[in-house]
C-alpha cells in the first residue's frame, strides 16, 4: 500500500460550466498536463464526464478514473460534490489515490499504422503521386485549396512539390520519399500552415509503385473573427463571475454582518462601553462599503457585457428625480442639505429605461450630498434643448472639479483622492456607461459660485 | 388462430391493431410453458432462478416502498407513514420497466445468491475476510475507517439480502438518477404535493462515495497496486474480489458478477487473465467458485491484452 498515507490527495472547485476555477497542485498539475488552464474548461476528459454528470444529476459522485497526461498514465478516485445554485451551482472535487504509471511502450508498427489512419481521416487533401512522384490526381475537400486545384489543373502531371512550397526543403527535387514525408508546407491561396505524409503504395516498402499524398492542416478554417470572438465570450464569462456567482451569494452574509454590528453599536442587547460600540459602528460602515462595492461590481460586469442594451421606454425626468430625492432624503436631512426640485414642465419626457435613469440621479445626488458642505443646497433642473434631446442637471455647492479631474472623473476606480470610506469610484463610470447605453451623455461642469454640476441628457420623447 | 377466415376484403385500422395484440398474446402464451419448465428443471444452476425472480421482486418492492415513504414523509412531517400497498405494487411494476434499473437489481440478487452459496459450500465469510480484517488493523487512520465502513456497508447489504431489500443509496448515481426520472412518469405521482422537494431531499442525502459500491471502490483505489490480492477469493472475500475484478478489468461491477455464474466461465478466466494472473492463479479461484470444472489448457498463452481485447468485444458490455 503506498503512498496510502495521502489518501486525500486533491481538491479542486468548478463552477456551473464545469470550468476548473481552483485546484490543489496534482490536480492542477494533470489538468495543465492535459492541456488546461486555471480558470478554464475542464482538460482531463474522464474527470469532465463525472463533473458534468454530477453536476447534471445533482448527485454525488465516486468513481475511479484514468487519463494520460502527455507523460504518464494517471489513475486515481475522485468525489465529486455538487454545489447549490445559490453558491454558484459547480462541484467541489476531491481526487485521491493518484497513481502514475509510465504508459507501456506500444509496438512501432501498431502506433505508426495508427498515426496514418489518424492522418488519412483528417487530411482535407489527398493525392495519388506515381513512382516518381508525380501529381496523377488530386482530391480537396478544403474550402481554401481552390488555389492548388487551379494550379495542377493549368498544369498537371508535375512533381508534386511543384504544387506547394516546401518549408525547409532546399535540396534539389526530386527527394527520397522518407525524406519528404512529414514536411510542413503552405499552399497557394490558403492562410493555413500544411503537413505533407507521403504514403508509399504497393507490396515492398523499398520500390514502392506509388503514393498516397495527404496534406493535413494544422488548423481548423474558421469564418474570419470567430476565433476571436469564442476567446472574447469566454473571457467575458469569466469576468460575470462577481455579478452572477459570487454577489447572490455574499448579500445575505453582508446584511448579516451589517445587522449584527448594528445591533452592538446601539447595545440593544444591554450596556457595553462605548468604545465597544464604536468599534462595532466602524464594522457597521465597512460592512456597508462591502456591500456598496459589490452592487457596484456586478453592475460593472453587467454594463461592460457584450449586448448590453437598455429598454426604450417614456421616462418623465422630473418624476424620476423626485423619486431620487425622496429615496435620499433623510441623508440629505442628516447634513442639513435641502434638495431644490424642477418645476413641473411639458418638456420633461425622455427616452430611456426608467430604472437605469434613476440610478444614474440616485447616483449623482447622492454624489451631491456626500461632498457639499452641510447646510447647503443641491439643486435639480429640467431643461430642454433643441436637437431633440432633454437634460436634467444635479448641481451642488461644494468645491467643484477642476478641468483635470473632470477628465478623469468617469474613468474606472477613479475616487480623485477622496478618501471617504464610502464608494468604489465605479458609480460614475458605471452612469455614464448607462446614459451612452441610452444614448445620452452624463457630463460635468462649473456652476458659477463655485460647485459642480453634472448633466444627463437624453433623448427627448415625441 | 382463425386470420384465414376472415374478411380480408374490408381491412380496418382496429382489425389491424387487435391481431397485433391477440399474436403478442400468443407469443406471451406459449413463452410460459417453456419458462416453467426451465425454472422446474435448473432451479439451482439456471442465471435465473425463481430464488433469483423472488428476490428481485422484493428488492423493486422495496425502492418503491422507500420512494413512496419519502413522499409521505416529506408531506406527513415525520415518522414513518403507511404505504398503500397496491399503489406500492404499482409502482414497483413501474419500476420494472427501467431495464438498466432491473439489471443492476438482477446482479445484486445474483451476488447475494452466490456469495450465499460460498458461505455454504466452501465456508467463504460474506461479511469478514482476513483482507477487510489486515485493512482494519491497518496503521493508517483513513485507510482503518474505510476498513470499517466497508465492514457496516457489506453486513447491512448481506441482511438486506436476506430480507429481499434494495436500499435506494446503494444504487450507482445513474441508476439513481433513472429511477428518479422514472418515478416522476409514475402516473399515481400526478397527486403528490411538493414531488420536486421530496426529489430534492432523496438526491441530497445520496452520496455514492458512502454506497457499499463505492467504499469498495475507493478501497481498491487506495491498495493500488495491492489491489491484485484482492483477487484471490478466500483473502479477499466475494464482494472485494468482485470489486476488484471489476476495478481492475474496467469492467461494470454488474458485469463482473455475472461472470462468477457457472455459465459465464469463459468470462470469468478471461476477466481474471487480463488483470495478469496466470493459469494456476485462476485455476484456484475457479476450484473455490466452480469446484470440477475444467479450465481449457494453455490460458498462460493468452496475453492479457489478448483477453482484454475479446472481453470488450463481448455484447453483454452494452447492457451494462
Amino acid at each position: 500500500m503506498e503512498n496510502s498515507d495521502r489518501l486525500l490527495a486533491s481538491h479542486g472547485l468548478t463552477d456551473n460550466q464545469d470550468r476548473l476555477l481552483s485546484a490543489d497542485d496534482p490536480l492542477a498539475d494533470i489538468h495543465l498536463r492535459c492541456g488546461g488552464s486555471i480558470p478554464g474548461a475542464i482538460a482531463i476528459p474522464e474527470l469532465l464526464d463525472l463533473v458534468n454528470q454530477a453536476r447534471i444529476y445533482g448527485l454525488k459522485l465516486a468513481r475511479d478514473f484514468e487519463v494520460y497526461d502527455g507523460q504518464d498514465l494517471v489513475s486515481g478516485f475522485v468525489r465529486v460534490h455538487p454545489q447549490s445554485e445559490d453558491v454558484g451551482g459547480g462541484c467541489e472535487i476531491l481526487v485521491e489515490n493518484l497513481k502514475r504509471t509510465p504508459l507501456a511502450i506500444e509496438d512501432e508498427r501498431v502506433t505508426s499504422d495508427r498515426l496514418n489512419l489518424i492522418d488519412r481521416n483528417t487530411a482535407e487533401i489527398a493525392a495519388r503521386l506515381d513512382r516518381q512522384q508525380h501529381l496523377q490526381f488530386l482530391f480537396s475537400e478544403a474550402k481554401d485549396g481552390l488555389g492548388l486545384k487551379e494550379a495542377v489543373e493549368q498544369e498537371p502531371g508535375l512533381n508534386w512539390a511543384n504544387y506547394v512550397a516546401l518549408e525547409g526543403v532546399s535540396h534539389q527535387q526530386p527527394l527520397h520519399w522518407r525524406l519528404l514525408d512529414g514536411a510542413r508546407c503552405t499552399l497557394p491561396g490558403s492562410k493555413r500552415n500544411w503537413r505533407a505524409r507521403l504514403l508509399p503504395l504497393g507490396n515492398t516498402i523499398e520500390t514502392p509503385q506509388g503514393f498516397e499524398l495527404l496534406l493535413i492542416a494544422d488548423e481548423p478554417l474558421t469564418r474570419a473573427g470567430e476565433a476571436e470572438k469564442l476567446s472574447k465570450m469566454d473571457e467575458q464569462n469569466h469576468m460575470r463571475l462577481i455579478g452572477s456567482s459570487l454577489a447572490p451569494a455574499l448579500r445575505q452574509p453582508i446584511a448579516r454582518v451589517v445587522a449584527n454590528a448594528e445591533t452592538i453599536k446601539s447595545k440593544l442587547a444591554g450596556p457595553l462601553r462605548q468604545e465597544y460600540a464604536d468599534y462595532a459602528g466602524n464594522i457597521a460602515s465597512a460592512g456597508q462599503h462591502l456591500h456598496v462595492m459589490l452592487e457596484d461590481l456586478a453592475d460593472l460586469e453587467v454594463v461592460e457585457a457584450e449586448g448590453f442594451s437598455t429598454a426604450r421606454e417614456k421616462v418623465d425626468l422630473i418624476d424620476a428625480a423626485e423619486r431620487a430625492a425622496g429615496i435620499l432624503g433623510v441623508r440629505a436631512q442628516a447634513r442639513q442639505i435641502s434638495l431644490t426640485l424642477p418645476e413641473q414642465s411639458k418638456d420633461s419626457a425622455a427616452i430611456g429605461e426608467f430604472r437605469r435613469v434613476l440610478q444614474i440621479l440616485i447616483n449623482l445626488i447622492g454624489n451631491a450630498i456626500a461632498y457639499s458642505p452641510e447646510g447647503s443646497e443641491v439643486a435639480i433642473s429640467v431643461e430642454s434643448a433643441l436637437n431633440g434631446k432633454v437634460s436634467i442637471s444635479v448641481a451642488d455647492q461644494g468645491d467643484g472639479i477642476s478641468e483635470d479631474d473632470a477628465q478623469r472623473i468617469f474613468t474606472k476606480f477613479e475616487r480623485l483622492g477622496r478618501n471617504q470610506d464610502d464608494g468604489s469610484g465605479l458609480g460614475l463610470y458605471i452612469s455614464q456607461r448607462l446614459a451612452n447605453a441610452m444614448e445620452g451623455d452624463l457630463s460635468v461642469s462649473h456652476v458659477p459660485d463655485g460647485g459642480a454640476q453634472f448633466i444627463l441628457t437624453l433623448p427627448a420623447a415625441g | 388462430m382463425g386470420d384465414a377466415n376472415m374478411d380480408i376484403s374490408a381491412p380496418s385500422a382496429i382489425e389491424a391493431i387487435l391481431k397485433d395484440e391477440l399474436k403478442r398474446g400468443d407469443l406471451a402464451l406459449n413463452g410460459v410453458a417453456p419458462v416453467l419448465t426451465h425454472m422446474l428443471a435448473n432451479s439451482g444452476g439456471s442465471l435465473v432462478s425463481e430464488a433469483i425472480v423472488a428476490r428481485l421482486r422484493g428488492m423493486l418492492a422495496d425502492l418503491a416502498r422507500q420512494l413512496l415513504q419519502a413522499t409521505g414523509a416529506v408531506n406527513a412531517g415525520s415518522g414513518k407513514p403507511p404505504v398503500d400497498p397496491d399503489v406500492q405494487s404499482d409502482l414497483a411494476d413501474h419500476l420494472a420497466g427501467d431495464s438498466v434499473v432491473l439489471s443492476h437489481c438482477y446482479a445484486l440478487a445474483m451476488e447475494g445468491h452466490l456469495s450465499e452459496r460460498l458461505e455454504r459450500k466452501v465456508g467463504l465469510d460474506p461479511v469478514m475476510s482476513p483482507l477487510v480484517q489486515e485493512l482494519i488493523a491497518s496503521t493508517n487512520q483513513e485507510i482503518a475507517e474505510l476498513a470499517i465502513a466497508i465492514l457496516a456497508a457489506q453486513s447491512r447489504f448481506v441482511q438486506s439480502q436476506k430480507r429481499m431489500e434494495m436500499p435506494l443509496g446503494e444504487l450507482p448515481a445513474e441508476l439513481f438518477h433513472s429511477l428518479m426520472r422514472r418515478w416522476e412518469s409514475f402516473p399515481g405521482q400526478i397527486n403528490v404535493e411538493d414531488f420536486e422537494g421530496v426529489l430534492e431531499q432523496l438526491k441530497s442525502s445520496y452520496d455514492e462515495g458512502a454506497s457499499r459500491v463505492g467504499l469498495f471502490a475507493r478501497a481498491i483505489s487506495a491498495m493500488q497496486k495491492g489491489a491484485r490480492a484482492a483477487l484471490e477469493l478466500e483473502l479477499a472475500g466475494f464482494a472485494l474480489f468482485v470489486s476488484a475484478l471489476s476495478g481492475l478489468t474496467r469492467q461494470p461491477r454488474e458485469l463482473a458478477i455475472l461472470s462468477c455464474h457457472e455459465r459465464q466461465l469463459a468470462r470469468l478466466a478471461l476477466g481474471l487473465r487480463t488483470t495478469g494472473l496466470n493459469e494456476q492463479e485462476i485455476e484456484r479461484q475457479f476450484e473455490i467458485l466452480h469446484p470440477g470444472q475444467m479450465l481449457p489448457d494453455g490460458l498462460d498463452k493468452l496475453l492479457p491484452e489478448q483477453a482484454q481485447a475479446i472481453l470488450n468485444k463481448s455484447d453483454p458490455r452494452r447492457t451494462y
